[in-house]
């Protein structure tokens, strides 16, 4: 196995630990814990936060922001294609060749749709001033990987760079806001637990 | 401004072992969409009250003493020191500019509960005894006095004794009674004290109500405040006490049911918060009068002349009733039987904007013009509904709507619920 490879394991494995440990910890606080009486359905609330709460006819932060909305969409979209791709390129598993142009164009998409959130975060002021490097660093890291994967999957890049930056992500993940990758789950299951419970979410069919 | 030694204190809030706390404190990606939902931030354009700088405010103290990132390289994750500079921020912009109403939190991208971080975050100022002074004067007067307004029971006592012979003048009925202290009744009824200082019809509407419903309910001179304004200034053993109170005269009474008076944030941090802060569940119903009042409609207890309510009507929705209470469609229902001509707002119900009045924001003097300059957006609304009367479950809200329409010159009326169906009853 190449150096590179060996690499890229290795801060696999440690991105994975860190996630394991934040999953863990919330897992070991436990579920919430609410001692008033429910008045409505969790369960059907945390279906709808992660489902109905986030559609751009319920969302004001999306369907006000629809260009920003829909690139962080297609960035997310990108960003998990990008996992996928890295731990299949472990294994002897390979896709056929359109797969892989189809995917590289996905790729190339949301990597211009990151580039996009970028510019946006540097040009907006209110967001300049919301920001902090890691903010920049942390999607500077993922569109260039997105670009990097999908290099790689059409033969444009040697190996060796696409596992050292695969390596360098993985390492970034557990130090800033990339941690969301845990997180940003259990908020919207805590966001739908605590509406369900007291009967805000699902809203009213009359509503 | 000193910090003095209860910072210890005050960040050993954010390292608790609570999930809900953990997973918002590290949620924010700093989208910034959040700006649009506020009121703060639409009405003036400050970018200092963008909901996630209030939520940084405190997750970056968090990140400072809670993370490795933070420890080893602060500037990296904007990581804050609780300083002087950091507190004097927190005071100014967690206090002073949310109104924790959470339609933010309701349309955060990531759904990070962003008022409950703002709650954290007022939790620590007051470990640290920064609560704004007219904030926490009206704890004080409650919890010296029972009672948020420091009314004197004899006053109370007073007002009630009018109010009951005007009810019985008003529905021609001598045995028509605002009954106080009484055991073993249905309903305990709670007041916002504003009513007996500063709206006595509006107990007068309640009590016609419940005269014909022909209801058991009394009132307790020892306990009717069902406001809790240590929910808004963060201490939570003085919340606890507060709800404590209410608790302990249900039991003493031997009462079925609590209804909360039209009170947004009285009736969630009695029902909904008090549970929590007393660590146990209630063994009797708890409810808003917005809730009883629709029951009694459904059950046939009372009945209504919508004919008699003939101008144009618009609700605004109590943030703390309708998105985090989820009493959406009962008020509604009223209204329906009660007016003959409701119109809604837009937005109206879970994402209706706050008047400007929650969060404690009429206690604190010193926020004043900002809170008059947040309430723009719903003199906007109200405006566009041409409406005569604004009808809103609230007296925190009544008394915001009461100043918008003043300062804004609106030319509306302002109402509760409870008035309005008083007006339509048929005896």
């Amino acid at each position: 196995m190449q150096w590179y490879i060996l690499i890229s394991l290795g801060a696999l494995a440690i991105c994975l630990l860190s996630c394991l440990y934040h999953f863990f910890r919330l897992v070991r606080y436990g579920a919430p814990k609410d001692f008033s009486h429910k008045l409505g359905n969790t369960g059907a609330a945390i279906k709808y936060s992660f489902t109905g709460a986030m559609s751009p006819l319920k969302k004001e932060s999306a369907y006000l922001h629809l260009p920003t909305y829909s690139a962080g969409m297609f960035y997310h979209i990108g960003t998990f294609l990008t996992i996928i791709v890295f731990l299949l390129q472990l294994t002897v598993i390979r896709f056929p060749v359109v797969l892989t142009y189809i995917f590289a164009f996905i790729l190339i998409l949301s990597a211009i749709s990151g580039t996009g959130i970028l510019i946006k975060r540097i040009v907006v002021r209110r967001l300049r001033k919301l920001s902090c490097p890691d903010d920049y660093i942390s999607n500077i890291m993922v569109t260039l990987f997105q670009f990097i994967t999908a290099f790689l999957l059409t033969g444009l890049i040697y190996q060796s760079v696409y596992y050292i930056a695969a390596a360098i992500l993985l390492l970034y993940i557990p130090v800033g806001k990339l941690r969301h990758l845990v997180y940003f789950f259990a908020a919207r299951y805590q966001l739908g637990y605590f509406y369900g419970w007291r009967g805000s979410w699902p809203p009213s069919k009359k509503y | 401004m000193v910090i003095n030694d209860n910072k210890e204190k005050a960040l050993s809030i954010l390292s608790r072992g609570d999930g809900k706390l953990q997973v918002h404190l590290n949620s924010c990606v700093r989208c910034g969409l959040c700006a649009e939902s506020c009121i703060f931030y639409l009405s003036t354009g400050e970018e200092r009250y963008i909901p996630a700088r209030k939520v940084d405010l405190v997750s970056s103290v968090y990140r400072r003493y809670n993370t490795i990132t933070g420890k080893l390289v602060p500037g990296l994750v904007k990581a804050r020191e609780l300083d002087e500079v950091t507190v004097m921020e927190m005071v100014d912009l967690l206090y002073g500019s949310c109104t924790m109403c959470g339609r933010c939190t309701a349309h955060c991208s990531v759904g990070v509960d962003i008022s409950y971080l703002v709650r954290v975050g007022r939790a620590m100022l007051a470990e640290m005894g920064k609560v704004p002074s007219t904030l926490q004067s009206t704890v004080d007067a409650a919890i010296r006095t029972g009672n948020n307004m420091g009314i004197p029971v004899d006053e109370l006592i007073d007002t009630l004794e009018w109010l009951e012979e005007d009810l019985q003048d008003d529905v021609g009925d001598s045995s028509a009674a605002i009954p106080v202290n009484k055991s073993n009744v249905s309903i305990l009824y709670t007041l916002n004290p504003r009513e007996p200082k500063f709206f006595p019809l509006s107990i007068s509407a309640m009590a016609k109500i419940f005269y014909a419903a022909g209801e058991s309910w009394t009132l307790s001179t020892k306990m009717y405040d069902v406001t809790n304004y240590a929910y808004y200034s963060g201490n939570l053993n003085e919340a606890r006490e507060i709800a404590r109170r209410l608790r302990d005269v249900m039991y003493e009474l031997n009462a079925r049911t609590c209804v909360l008076a039209e009170c947004g944030h009285g009736s969630r941090s009695f029902r909904w918060e008090g549970p929590n802060y007393l660590q146990s569940s209630y063994s009797f119903e708890t409810i808003t009068s917005v809730e009883l009042i629709s029951r009694y409609l459904k059950e046939g207890r009372i009945r209504l002349d919508k004919s008699l309510n003939k101008e144009r009507v618009t609700l605004h929705d109590p943030c703390n009733l309708v998105r985090s209470g989820g009493i959406f469609e009962e008020q509604r229902f009223i209204l329906e039987n009660a007016v003959s001509d409701f119109v809604e707002m837009n937005p109206y119900g879970y994402d209706n904007y706050c008047c400007g009045g929650g969060g404690g924001q009429l206690a604190m003097s010193e926020y004043g013009d900002r809170r008059l300059k947040a309430g723009e957006l719903k003199v906007k609304q109200i405006k566009n509904t041409g409406a005569i009367i604004v009808v809103t479950p609230c007296h925190n809200c009544v008394d915001q709507l009461m100043q918008l329409n003043q300062v804004y010159k609106m030319n509306v009326k302002i109402k509760t619920l409870a008035e309005v169906v008083a007006d339509a009853l048929i005896l």
